[in-house]
């Protein structure tokens, strides 16, 4: 964007000239030839320059860690919030964090192991922010999901207003973020852009470190995981019908520290170092599973408890008729699997090693046995890609997993393809429009955002766009904020495919 | 009638109330706002039947004020705001529409009671997670719109639960389903592909049911929610433990609440245990009480389907070793107050009558959310200022409740009175206003503000209430429900 010298120098007063940059060099690493990077270091300085961007009805988008960078297509303001990096506080005794956006899951979770406690990791993995906010993660049995972490907040406005929630704006204190009266945490995601937040811990009955032994990549601990009270195991079901009488069992049950539906495939990506070994150990795996299956981790919080956790899943395995895959129950295989799966440095072997890129359905909350049939219309046809060779061969199997206990859950189907390969990516998003208007026909579930059009999918959900727009009118009267409201996490995008809302006429940019 | 016939001719003579006996009933409650009459009270049957008088408010620009409670109500947030008000009575509203055990769910109207709910779902297998003792009258959707805190913490995961989702006739007239009941399709649609109207959020990035939750009415009106269910034990095992040092049983229960170990657990002082468990007053209530120390926790270990007898007595291993490093000991009686009747007591609405008004015929409640590491000086403070206007601080009740697994606590002072002495009412009203100052100063957050002291607590961060009224913008712009209330 070639911003005018007048309105550059506003925006660097903010910032300060090493914090802002026009430079070819510096958009191409940002993937888009449209933008001016600003690097804020603070709330007042973010709200700063959402102010100037409405004085100047310039678009802006933030973002702390991402996920995948999806670059808006019009001319904007990319706020990459990497200085905000700080864990502000820890409070063992009331159980939460506080964390500016750029701290990422990996940083909280390595300070938190050595006070025994742990915290929701997204799906997106370790590398991701530890902001709670949106984002459903593999230990949602035990350390719930998504915006249900959030406590107290520190929250810009997309017209530059800072709104602290709960006990911040009170007394300036972390510890709720609901009220007085209604929770503003309803709104939030609208727009604007998260600065600090508090989110809940939990206990860790873990090491404070693991043990971690070996060298890059291949990596296991040099303890036995049953020396910690800790086991992992990965079984198999004759039927989905059995997994998910199992899965029900283990959620009531309160036994299962992680119960992470993995498919076969997802198993093999993260117990293996490269895609030839990977496709070689599926194919291993796929001979020795039954079907479709789940991976368990037990923790115990002293012996007793172990040993009572570990009676009680063989005695649900045995009713279900599971059978444990032999490969995981070597110590090696189990302790990988152990810590990358409770450090959540899983993610990115599952979904982009083997092509580069992968596309997903998913449904956030609800729980597997609610989508298991629309789910498994989509593997069958997601299967048909598979044989056209069109995306990675992986069987095509759904998965899910359980959350807070097992009261809410997380559903999801993804191919993984070759993003450089128009055939391939053109097939996935034709394969995503038929899984999604099949949930909306089968009055299963809201697709996932931006899979079809949003009032296609509104007018199917009590018209919740309407709604939103004018939240979003609301708060964002300018239309110069993030058109989705995930603008946090990158975990969306503004352009023209998954966009909300197209861009409003009178956000258009100054040039 | 006069002036109600429209209202008459839609809802029927006998479903809206205008006879001087039901507006005295509806203009005022035992909290200290100003009694102000209602135009009339009229008493949907449905939501359709909700959705017409939402509709008619606004044609008439008319202020609705929605109760689903019946009487005693405490906290001033059901008395009309301003004069000319029509009181929404949604109690005769009482389908249990559906228990699902599978998905641990079940669905209510507005006027369907806790003593109501309790069997209904224990038949299937459930259970509540519910506030301490609630009242008769108390209705479940009401407890949940509220925020009350509820008993087991370890279900507790967001300080709404266990609220799931809700149909709203918003103050603009609009029907609207929040979470997952949103759609795809009608309820027995979704019901039919095999779904539950149980996931929270949504649709889109917000989460619309934490604008319904604390609004006291003022954003739209409830037509049916569903709650997440908890499973029914198959072997209980409470405990008491008594002490007078305050510090040690928090540190207990920190511990408890953070490893998972127990279901209930809540902390009252003398005063109100002796409250909860005496049946006749003042002779019963203070034999029970001078056996108490001042501080009691109670807690229960649970055993479910699999193996319940190992899973209690592993956990009784799991306390047994944080009460030795405590100092604490954990028994099955403190003073003249069994664990086992507390248990039983816990898990029904209170007997008539209502244990907050057994002693003296009225009580006021002061509440907030803290932390543990404050409560000793707040409780300090409630003292002073109990103390100082004449109130004497041992006949308070207190009741500390961990919430948000442990992230909270919520503290509450019940002050018992004689609503027949004009002077201890007085005092207690005084007491009530100087109090919440003074907590406030020391990090007190009153979550949910109500009575005189709800515009002073709100109206002190402009940034949040002038977000709040965007909100109410949208779904309330002629400023139909309940006005007068919060920064409404």
């Amino acid at each position: 964007m070639a911003l005018s010298k007048d309105v550059y120098k506003e925006f660097e007063d903010v910032v300060g000239a090493e914090n802002i940059s026009d430079d070819p060099a510096i958009k191409d690493a940002y993937r888009s030839p449209d933008l001016t990077v600003i690097l804020p270091g603070s709330t007042e300085e973010v709200a700063a320059v959402i102010k100037l961007c409405n004085k100047h009805k310039i678009p802006y988008k933030a973002q702390s860690t991402g996920w995948m960078l999806f670059a808006p297509t019009y001319d904007f303001i990319f706020m990459d919030l990497r200085r905000m990096n700080r864990i502000i506080e820890i409070n063992e005794k009331n159980m939460y964090a506080v964390v500016e956006p750029y701290v990422i899951s990996a940083e909280l979770m390595a300070e938190l192991f050595k006070r025994g406690m742990i915290c929701n990791v997204k799906g997106s993995g370790s590398t991701c922010t530890a902001l709670a906010m949106s984002g459903h993660g593999h230990m949602g049995m035990t350390t719930s999901t998504g915006d249900r972490n959030d406590l107290a907040t520190e929250w810009v406005t997309d017209e530059g207003e800072i709104v602290r929630l709960g006990t911040l704006g009170a007394s300036d204190e972390w510890f709720c973020g609901d009220g007085p009266g209604p929770s503003l945490r309803g709104v939030y995601r609208g727009g604007g852009v998260i600065t600090r937040q508090a989110t809940k811990v939990y206990h860790w009955p873990g090491p404070s470190e693991y043990p971690l032994e070996g060298l890059s990549p291949r990596y296991t601990l040099s303890k036995k995981p049953s020396e910690m009270n800790m086991m992992v195991r990965y079984f198999s079901f004759p039927s989905i019908g059995k997994l998910i009488e199992a899965e029900l069992k283990i959620g009531e049950s309160e036994i299962a520290f992680e119960l992470m539906g993995f498919c076969p495939s997802m198993v093999s990506s993260n117990i293996t170092t490269s895609n030839e070994e990977d496709f070689e150990t599926l194919e291993q795996f796929t001979r020795e599973v039954q079907g479709p299956g789940f991976m368990v981790i037990i923790v115990g919080n002293f012996d007793e408890d172990f040993a009572y956790k570990k009676k009680v899943l063989a005695q649900i395995i045995k009713e279900t008729d599971g059978e444990s895959l032999k490969a995981v129950e070597d110590p090696d295989a189990e302790a990988t699997l152990l810590f990358q799966c409770t450090r959540v440095c899983a993610s990115i072997r599952e979904t982009f090693r083997a092509g580069g890129m992968f596309s997903s359905m998913m449904v956030q909350g609800q729980r597997y046995d609610n989508h298991v049939r629309w789910l498994e219309e989509a593997a069958v046809l997601k299967r048909e890609l598979i044989e056209k060779g069109l995306v990675i061969a992986d069987d095509g199997q759904q998965f899910g997993w359980g959350e807070e206990g097992g009261h809410l859950g997380h559903t999801e189907i993804f191919c993984r393809y070759n993003p450089y390969d128009e055939k391939s990516s053109k097939a996935v998003q034709e394969w995503l429009a038929k899984v999604g208007k099949r949930a909306l026909d089968g009055c299963f579930a809201v697709p996932s955002m931006g899979i079809l059009p949003v009032d296609v999918i509104g007018k199917r959900a009590s018209n919740y766009h309407i709604w939103f727009g004018k939240l979003k009118e609301a708060f964002d009267p300018n239309g110069v904020g993030e058109n989705t409201g995930f603008s946090y996490v990158g975990a969306d995008t503004s352009g023209v495919h998954t966009s909300i809302y197209q861009k409003p006429e009178k956000a258009s940019p100054k040039k | 009638m006069a002036g109600n016939e429209s209202l008459v001719k839609i809802f029927g003579a006998k479903n809206v109330l205008d006879d001087a006996e039901t507006l005295e009933e509806y203009s005022g409650d035992f909290s200290f706002v100003s009694p102000v009459r209602p135009r009339c009270v009229v008493k949907p049957k449905n939501a359709d039947e909700v959705q017409k008088l939402v509709k008619w408010a606004n044609d008439k620009r008319t202020p609705l004020v929605p109760v689903s409670s019946g009487s005693p109500h405490f906290r001033g947030d059901t008395v009309p705001g301003i004069g000319g008000a029509v009181v929404v009575d949604l109690s005769g509203m009482k389908k249990i529409i559906r228990v699902d055990r599978a998905h641990r769910v079940a669905m209510v109207e507005p006027g369907v009671t806790f003593a109501e709910l309790i069997p209904a779902v224990e038949k299937e297998g459930l259970r509540l997670n519910m506030p301490l003792l609630p009242r008769k009258s108390k209705t479940v959707i009401g407890s949940m719109l509220e925020r009350e805190p509820v008993v087991m913490p370890k279900y507790h995961w967001d300080i709404s639960d266990p609220l799931a989702c809700v149909e709203v006739v918003f103050g603009t007239g609009d029907m609207f389903r929040t979470g997952q009941a949103a759609g795809p399709g009608t309820i027995e649609e979704q019901w039919a592909a095999g779904g539950a109207q149980k996931t929270p959020y949504g649709p889109g990035p917000a989460a619309w049911y934490r604008l319904i939750q604390g609004a006291q009415g003022t954003m739209g009106i409830v037509t049916w929610a569903s709650l997440r269910c908890e499973i029914l034990p198959k072997l209980e095992e409470p405990f008491l433990v008594g002490s007078a040092e305050l510090d040690r049983l928090l540190e207990l229960v920190h511990w408890l609440v953070r490893m998972r170990l127990v279901n209930e657990c809540f902390v009252l002082n003398d005063s109100n245990l002796a409250a909860i468990m005496a049946r006749k007053f003042p002779g019963e209530y203070q034999d029970i009480k001078d056996t108490l120390p001042p501080w009691v926790l109670f807690f229960n270990l649970a055993g479910y389907d699999y193996f319940p007898e190992d899973r209690v007595s592993s956990q009784i291993k799991g306390v047994s070793d944080i009460t030795k490093r405590i100092g604490l000991e954990a028994d099955k009686a403190v003073g003249g107050v069994s664990a086992v009747e507390m248990l039983k007591m816990v898990k029904r609405p209170s007997p008539e009558p209502y244990w907050k008004l057994g002693g003296k015929g009225a009580c006021h409640d002061i509440f907030f959310i803290t932390t543990y590491d404050k409560l000793e000086g707040q409780i300090g403070v409630m003292n002073d200022v109990a103390n100082k206007s004449g109130y004497p601080a041992l006949d308070m009740g207190v009741y500390l409740q961990p919430i948000v697994q442990g992230s909270n606590c919520h503290c509450e002072f019940n002050l018992f009175y004689d609503p027949q002495d004009p002077v201890e009412l007085e005092r207690v009203k005084e007491l009530s206003a100087e109090a919440v100052n003074c907590l406030m100063a020391t990090g007190a957050f009153f979550s949910r503000p109500y009575d005189r002291s709800a515009r002073m607590i709100i109206n002190r961060d402009a940034a949040y209430v002038d977000a709040l009224n965007r909100v109410k913008t949208i779904l309330d712009p002629n400023h139909v429900m309940n006005p007068g209330k919060l920064c409404f």
